[in-house]
């Protein structure tokens, strides 16, 4: 059952549209949004998280609308926004103190392993950190309240190839626990390792959501990777 | 609401925000504008808006396990919580100057405003004008402060200006009363000081939570 509906989502811009934006997100499973750089990527996003007005379309969490119920729906979500830095010249204990006050889940162990595994240091501010490390400061706070779904936006931007496979591996046992994961990227390897399904996203219009099996046998040719196959719809679509 | 409070004071706020609250103490000046201490609290207010849109803190409030609005109630109450320790600050330097420093030279020869309760009145409505022209302009875009703060600088100058000459006009004397001397009239102004603050405060604060509903962060 979807506990995540987006439907008919639309969003105008002066040099941009986000057209009929239609997906759904289920427990337990892993998302991959991939779509090109200024695709409609993080719009969708935004608008998921009542930060960007929409001009017309639903959404829905838990099976109800957002509108209304935005701290209680926030509670359950965990959100994550690639290299945004938060306060920079705070410490990010002092940070984290604040935050951990608005969660009614708010989990202490769960803080304390992701803080170990990301090697970040409390005492340090954000202005300290690298493009990556900042990344992993914001998915701490994204992991740490017992949300029953993330949503990242491109997570693994910036990251080095160990610290992105110890993310996706963190993704993977988030799934076993039934925590639905949906996460941006333009990097085609992210999806190949862990995504169970996948939403792609060009123009500002869904091209398909299905999962990854059956985007594969209905879009890919014979040898394609993933990455071959979606460069090749892209193409399509930028040709057509 | 205390989290989102508590969130304003520590993460939000700029020291100067806290450090300017001391310009209150300018009541107990003489031979000058006394109304100019209510504008440079002001001043640091502005100053530590300024230091939380660097830091991306309407965002991240945003994003916290609360309501769009109440992102708006944290801004109002973190700026009367402000505004409200300038007062008492202002409010003692009115007390001392009714009573020990009611017959001090320095104050009774003070060609310019005395710091009485109308003074008092005159920061409750430059407060209230802050919240009403800057808090509710800010929250028209959460990111463009320059435009509603020189509308304010404009019109808290004229104001200042005004409420300064307003004792030298015949007839009108009474507004710069020592002491308890017409202490019914400074009451009355006072009170409608306060009223005039709560008023302008409250219809910003509902204009901001609109305007914060429609905007795209």
């Amino acid at each position: 059952m979807a506990i995540v509906e987006v439907s008919g989502l639309r969003k105008e811009y002066p040099s941009f549209t986000l057209r009929d934006v239609s997906f759904a997100l289920e427990r337990g499973r892993i998302t991959g949004f991939i779509g090109r750089n200024g695709a409609g990527k993080t719009t969708t996003i935004k608008s998921m998280l009542n930060l960007v007005h929409p001009d017309g379309g639903e959404i829905s969490f838990f099976g109800a609308p957002l509108a209304g119920r935005e701290g209680e729906v926030k509670q359950r979500v965990g959100y994550s926004t690639g290299t945004v830095s938060w306060y920079p010249r705070k410490k990010i204990k002092d940070i984290v103190s604040i935050v951990r006050q608005f969660y009614d889940s708010w989990d202490e162990e769960a803080y304390r392993r992701y803080l170990d595994l990301f090697d970040l240091d409390e005492s340090k501010t954000p202005r300290e950190l690298s493009a990556g490390m900042k990344v992993k400061f914001n998915l701490l706070l994204a992991l740490s309240h017992g949300a029953e779904i993330l949503i990242l936006d491109e997570p693994t931007s910036g990251l080095d190839p160990f610290s992105r496979d110890e993310l996706l591996a963190v993704f993977t046992e988030l799934k076993r626990e039934g925590v639905a994961v949906f996460f941006s990227t333009h990097v085609t390897s992210d999806l190949e390792k862990c995504a169970d399904d996948i939403v792609y996203i060009s123009h500002g219009q869904i091209r398909a959501a299905l999962p990854k099996a059956d985007f594969t046998a209905r879009y890919a040719q014979a040898g394609e990777s993933l990455e071959d196959t979606i460069l090749r719809l892209e193409r399509g679509v930028q040709n057509a | 609401m205390r989290d989102i409070l508590r969130k304003e004071l520590k993460l939000s706020a700029s020291p100067l925000a806290y450090f300017f609250i001391l310009f209150g103490l300018m009541f107990f000046l003489p031979g000058y504008p006394v109304l100019c201490g209510a504008f440079f609290v002001t001043l640091g207010l502005y100053q530590s808006f300024q230091y939380a849109r660097e830091a991306n803190d309407i965002e991240f409030s945003a994003l916290l396990p609360v309501a769009k609005q109440d992102v708006v109630k944290g801004k109002f109450m973190f700026v009367c919580l402000i505004e409200g320790c300038s007062l008492l600050l202002m409010l003692v330097a009115v007390l001392l100057r009714m009573t020990l420093l009611a017959d001090a030279p320095v104050y009774r020869t003070n060609a310019l405003m005395n710091a009485n309760l109308f003074a008092l009145a005159g920061a409750l409505l430059i407060f209230g004008l802050f919240n009403l022209i800057f808090l509710g302009g800010f929250f028209k875009t959460a990111y463009n402060m320059g435009r509603p703060f020189i509308v304010f600088i404009i019109v808290v100058f004229l104001l200042i200006f005004a409420l300064e000459a307003l004792h030298h006009i015949p007839g009108l004397e009474a507004v710069n009363a020592f002491g308890f001397d017409r202490f019914g009239l400074q009451l009355a102004l006072l009170l409608i000081g306060l009223a005039a603050f709560l008023v302008l405060t409250l219809l910003s604060y509902r204009a901001a939570c609109r305007r914060f509903e429609k905007i795209d962060l």
